[in-house]
């Protein structure tokens, strides 16, 4: 199999949403001795920036979306060992959740689904996750990045909650914590002492990314 | 006929499945095969649909819906499912009147056709906005109380309680929600309209237990107020809301289920989200035991009910449960744009009417997306409700010209709205009145849209 259609299939598999189609794409281009990191870059990324570029003209939708992260998420978790240790494949480690209290968790989807397609190691922790629960999941995941949303005016409070725990716990700059969802705003980030504020996905990523490169 | 414990049965015993492949693998792959298989089109030329097989196939597509894929309930991770059977009975003992309010204000709410002209039942207020202090929440309700039109009063929700921002199911939130009651009944008892409902009830209550402590009478709350109760999207109850069923069932009050499914969510474009919103009606008044339903879909882009996708599916919902039920349903809209700007007048206006000539109520208005405290006033509700009246009985085919002729006014500015002044900024909570600059606006805006079509009673 010729490297084009290595990267074509694996790509293919992604543009349709199909986690099953890039297991078996990725396991074929594993056998045929093709570069991981190559496959990560000529082939996941160019095929997840697309779908990313659909969502945001809203050609297709959230579970397309989804799934299509899903599927990047599957061929990567079989690429990423094969890349040497220092190696760039994978971005840092960062804990996505919904404040607790609040049960929604649309918003928080499509940020920690446009975090895993640009190969950082999310580890979403669901919603009406406590406090403490969360700050416990960044240490202990060694993250560098904590991304908090709130949907309600009555859970904001809870975002507040993390950025307060984490001073006095003396851990406040060993994470960044970025906050995003309906009622949040600029002005609420810095009332609380946030790091950034996520006026949408697009930019929780732009967020993330501008602190994964900060030592 | 089901009932709570027959939910709560369904709840405990139902298939297992995870989230995930309940919203993914069964709720949003079923929605796009029903779309196709019943063929059901958005045509963005027409924002309000006239053809009466549109709304039958987007009924047929959402019992369909409810039958296959069943509700969920988050804390058992188990499908509560309903037979087809289940769901007929449900529509067919469901109540097609229910009484609300005290004294003179107690008035029945009862459904509507497409093109009806019975005056739309108009629930006007903040549609739980959060407000920043006692005294914003107290200037709004008593404008809200003071709109001739208003039948019901929705309140915003307070965020703070003794300086302290509050926390969920936290005696912050508790102290919140009974403060909104008291105060809810102090505004509409200063306008002299005691005896109105408020329909809402509680928004500042998220928890169960902040709702259970609040309906205390002596917080003034009564079984003739409306009691919401909001769904997660799609289709999804948990022991918390189920909690507040239950609470509101043994006041013998009647429950809202309001629900809020995002245009570009689960349920994809306009044509799943319609089959969605028509499809929480029926879950509604099986799992949450409805008596009233409120739709509240959302563009996900935008957070706000204006935009032609938007104007099509809330008629499309509109025209399928109006058509096909006699289910009590009030859309709930949301603008993009902010107070004291022409754009967010057209915009409730567009809305509300999509709603209203495709036979539903109205609660009105979600302002500049709900986002910011106090970026609301009693105007847009006001401007809300008399479209409202004056759209009743006007037919569909009418209604979609001028809608036409209101998206030019704002489509190509939803990306990036105005969003206006804030409260104090456009009214006097002393004279009750809008400040001259939005005064000038209102003025304005009914010139406009009376060239269009809908004659609004003159600004005094």
């Amino acid at each position: 199999m010729t490297d084009q259609k290595i990267f074509n299939e694996l790509k293919n598999a992604v543009l349709s949403y199909d986690a099953d189609a890039a297991v078996k794409a990725t396991k074929s281009a594993i056998q045929a001795k093709a570069n991981p990191m190559e496959l990560i870059e000529k082939a996941l990324v160019p095929a997840i920036d697309k779908v990313g570029d659909k969502f945001e003209k809203m050609e297709i939708f959230l579970p397309d979306l989804m799934l299509a992260a899903d599927a990047v998420k599957a061929s990567t978790s079989l690429l990423l060992p094969l890349i040497p240790k220092g190696g760039k494949g994978v971005k840092a480690t960062v804990v996505v959740a919904t404040v607790q209290g609040d049960v929604h968790e649309i918003g928080k989807n499509i940020v920690a689904s446009m975090l895993m397609a640009r190969r950082f190691n999310v580890i979403d922790m669901g919603v009406d996750v406590k406090t403490s629960d969360l700050i416990e999941e960044a240490k202990k995941q060694k993250a560098k990045v904590i991304c908090a949303s709130a949907l309600m005016s009555s859970t904001l409070g809870s975002q507040k909650d993390i950025v307060d725990f984490l001073a006095s716990t003396g851990d406040r700059k060993k994470f960044a914590v970025l906050i995003g969802g309906g009622p949040t705003s600029q002005k609420w980030a810095d009332e609380i002492g946030a790091d950034g504020w996520g006026k949408d996905a697009n930019d929780a990523v732009r967020l993330t990314e501008k602190y994964d490169k900060r030592k | 006929m089901v009932q709570i414990l027959d939910v709560m049965k369904k709840a405990l015993e139902g298939k297992p499945m995870s989230e995930t492949d309940y919203q993914l693998k069964s709720f949003a792959s079923t929605v796009q095969r029903l779309v196709k298989e019943h063929g059901i089109k958005f045509d963005p030329k027409n924002p309000i649909p006239t053809d009466n097989s549109l709304s039958n196939d987007v009924f047929k597509a959402a019992v369909e819906l409810v039958v296959e894929v069943g509700a969920y309930c988050t804390d058992t991770s188990r499908v509560i499912s309903f037979t087809e059977a289940e769901v007929k009975n449900a529509l067919r003992t469901a109540p097609d009147k229910i009484h609300l309010g005290e004294g003179k204000d107690r008035k029945a709410l009862r459904p509507r056709k497409p093109e009806d002209k019975t005056p739309p039942w108009c629930m006007l207020g903040a549609g739980g906005g959060a407000c920043s202090s006692d005294r914003s929440f107290l200037t709004l309700v008593e404008g809200y109380a003071e709109i001739p039109e208003t039948n019901a009063i929705t309140t915003p929700a307070i965020t703070r309680v003794g300086g302290m921002r509050i926390r969920p199911a936290s005696p912050l939130e508790l102290l919140g929600a009974m403060r909104n009651a008291v105060f809810a009944r102090e505004a509409c008892n200063r306008a002299g309209r005691q005896g109105i409902p408020i329909m809402n009830s509680l928004a500042t209550a998220e928890s169960d237990i902040a709702l259970a402590a609040a309906v205390h009478p002596k917080y003034g709350m009564r079984t003739s107020d409306g009691y919401m109760i909001c769904c997660m999207d799609p289709m999804k109850v948990d022991f918390n809301r189920l909690n507040k069923v239950t609470i509101v069932l043994s006041m013998g009050a009647p429950v809202g289920m309001c629900f809020g499914p995002l245009m570009g969510g689960y349920a994809s474009g306009p044509e799943g989200t319609a089959v969605s919103s028509t499809a929480h009606h029926l879950m509604g008044i099986l799992a949450y035991q409805s008596s009233w339903l409120l739709p509240f879909p959302l563009h996900l882009r935008y957070v706000s009910s204006s935009s032609r996708e938007m104007l099509w599916l809330i008629s499309a919902t509109g025209q399928a449960i109006s058509r096909n039920t006699h289910l009590l349903s009030l859309n709930l809209n949301y603008t993009s744009a902010g107070p004291c700007t022409p754009m967010c007048l057209f915009e409730t206006s567009a809305s509300v009417m999509s709603a209203v000539v495709s036979g539903q109520s109205i609660e009105s208005t979600g302002v500049a997306s709900n986002k910011d405290e106090d970026r609301t006033t009693p105007v847009e509700p006001r401007i809300s409700a008399e479209v409202a009246h004056a759209v009743a009985g006007m037919k569909r085919a009418d209604a979609n010209e001028i809608a036409k002729k209101l998206l030019a006014k704002y489509e190509s500015k939803l990306s990036d709205p105005p969003k206006g002044k804030m409260l104090f900024e456009c009214w006097d909570p002393e004279t009750r009145r809008p400040s001259k600059e939005y005064q000038k606006i209102v003025s304005k805006f009914k010139k406009e849209i009376g060239d269009l079509g809908i004659e609004l009673r003159p600004e005094p």
